[in-house]
């Protein structure tokens, strides 16, 4: 028989993407280094004041020397984004399914979500901080106003990408609407919406910030406006590097998260 | 090796109907788009057997399936299956569809893919019995042994094989295949066709396959129809007298060539526009 099986070299792949992967990390890591060394080199020849451009084992010292506060704050800020992130994904999911299951009301919704996605929603922040006050609230509504759109969008052209076969095929044993949506559409969907999750993961981060930058009483956020003012700017970039640091770490624990949702979409496949 | 399970054949003309006709089209005609995409069209199918329809590109013959299937509403004219509208049948779950893409589900392996269908149809089918009905189909189109194996680890030949078992497992009355093989490469494409002609004869299914290929519509089919363009017609119809079984030894028979060189003919005038046929 002709037709043979694709076959699996999954080990070996395993084994030549591992290498592939310390290739092109290994000069990334070696240029981060070296700029590193060379930023301080900069500020100790010339002398460069702290509260401009603090060398970075100025903002190392900072770090460990206000460790238990930016622990805290960076508590305060992950909770923020997590909480935020979830609403903004339940809340996409649930405006997707709605625009694809009641026809007349996505026609409705889909120019309104469009059209409300082009208002600068950074500029929302003050507004939210009336409204909800200092607490946890406004960040979270500010992150689902950022972060809700790509997963609507995402999970949208998923659930729309449907090969009309197939649907032909679902018409003509009579299924229901409601069974193409979730026997169908949705999953057809979750690729995309992992992409559009993750993208969600990041605006989620700078929700977060910008909203502790409108009005907080803590968090990262917070820590850096504070340190602005106070002209401790290695505190400031201790701060940075923890933001960064959590914007990493979501963006990959929304990676992971797209592994364990969807094994079945591979890389290299669907030809 | 058992011989066709209906009866033998016979040299019988497509427009002349008989009770035992699965499949009738009485003037059926569409049009799309202010375009006449088929013009009165009679079409008759005996039950269990094996009609190709055949065609150069744009001769309507994938509508004519579609309308046969119930997708697609005939502007004039009438389709019956076993005395029911197409739609209906199809509610019955009397037709199975084969496409040329797969269009497997990606996340499900491939007895859930073959099962997949009957279990919309039939709600009331546990989850064991939509297994052991989509195992028992994969072993009749022998995939008995990649139950388990996602699309993604398939070739497009077994994708396709997948697809022929998801029909299958509805029990169909008639498999409709619009170029089922047509993106799978020449030596794929023989064993598909044998596979199927072995399916075709163990089950007793009447097969109407749409092709471009005259070498396959005369290797697997009792009935030629030749589809002309401008408008999408019958111009032609072909009795294929090969007895079977056939293998694929049968495309080296001096009658297999001659039929070749006379369906090459009839379709070279199907290109040619007009009424006249």
């Amino acid at each position: 028989m002709s037709d043979q099986p694709v076959t699996d070299f999954s080990e070996s792949r395993f084994a030549s993407s591992w290498s592939a992967a310390t290739g092109s990390w290994l000069p990334a890591v070696i240029l981060l280094l070296a700029t590193i060394a060379a930023w301080e080199a900069v500020v100790r020849i010339f002398a460069i004041s702290a509260f401009i451009i603090p060398a970075p084992s100025e903002i190392a010292q900072s770090l460990v020397a206000n460790w238990a506060t930016l622990m805290q704050a960076t508590l305060v800020t992950a909770g923020e984004i997590l909480f935020g992130f979830l609403v903004s994904v339940v809340v996409g999911i649930a405006i997707a399914l709605v625009i694809v299951r009641f026809d007349w009301l996505g026609r409705a919704l889909y120019p309104l979500v469009v059209l409300f996605q082009n208002v600068p929603k950074v500029a929302l922040a003050p507004i939210f901080i009336l409204w909800f006050g200092y607490g946890l609230a406004p960040k979270i509504g500010l992150i689902l106003v950022i972060a809700f759109f790509p997963v609507t969008l995402s999970m949208l052209a998923g659930m729309q990408a449907v090969d009309r076969s197939l649907l032909s095929l679902m018409n003509s044993v009579g299924a229901s609407q409601t069974q193409i949506l979730f026997r169908i559409r949705v999953p057809h969907s979750l690729p995309n919406l992992m992409a559009g999750t993750k993208i969600a993961a990041t605006l989620s981060v700078i929700g977060a910030i910008v909203g502790e930058f409108a009005g907080a009483s803590d968090g990262l956020g917070y820590v850096i406006q504070f340190a602005s003012t106070q002209l401790d700017t290695a505190l400031v970039f201790a701060a940075l590097l923890l933001v960064s640091v959590l914007g990493i770490a979501f963006y990959y624990a929304a990676e992971i998260l797209e592994r364990i949702v969807v094994p079945w979409a591979p890389k290299f496949s669907r030809a | 090796m058992r011989i066709e399970p209906i009866r033998a054949a016979g040299g019988r003309s497509a427009h002349i109907r008989h009770d035992d006709d699965l499949i009738s089209a009485k003037g059926v005609s569409v049009v799309m788009a202010r375009q006449l995409v088929l013009s009165n069209i009679d079409l008759a199918i005996p039950k269990g057997s094996f009609v190709s329809l055949i065609g150069p590109s744009g001769c309507g013959k994938s509508t004519l399936l579609k309308v046969l299937a119930g997708l697609v509403e005939p502007t004039s004219g009438s389709v019956s299956i076993a005395g029911l509208s197409p739609v209906e049948a199809a509610r019955k779950r009397m037709i199975g569809l084969v496409f040329q893409d797969a269009n497997l589900l990606p996340w499900k392996n491939a007895v859930d893919n073959a099962s997949m269908l009957l279990g919309i149809a039939d709600r009331s089918l546990s989850r064991a019995q939509l297994k052991a009905r989509g195992q028992e189909m994969l072993d009749l189109v022998g995939l008995g042994d990649s139950a388990h194996k996602r699309p993604h680890e398939l070739s497009g030949g077994m994708r396709q094989r997948v697809a022929i078992a998801r029909a299958l497992a509805l029990d169909p009355a008639v498999l409709l295949m619009d170029e089922p093989f047509g993106a799978l490469d020449a030596i794929t494409r023989d064993s598909m066709g044998q596979s199927l002609l072995e399916i075709w004869q163990r089950t007793g299914k009447t097969i109407v396959l749409v092709t471009h290929s005259i070498d396959e519509a005369i290797h697997l089919s009792r009935h030629v129809h030749v589809l002309g363009i401008k408008p999408g017609r019958i111009t032609e119809s072909l009795d294929i007298g090969l007895p079977y079984p056939r293998d694929l030894s049968v495309t080296e028979d001096p009658e297999f060539v001659r039929l070749v060189v006379q369906l090459r003919t009839m379709l070279r005038a199907s290109h040619q526009p007009g009424g006249a046929s």
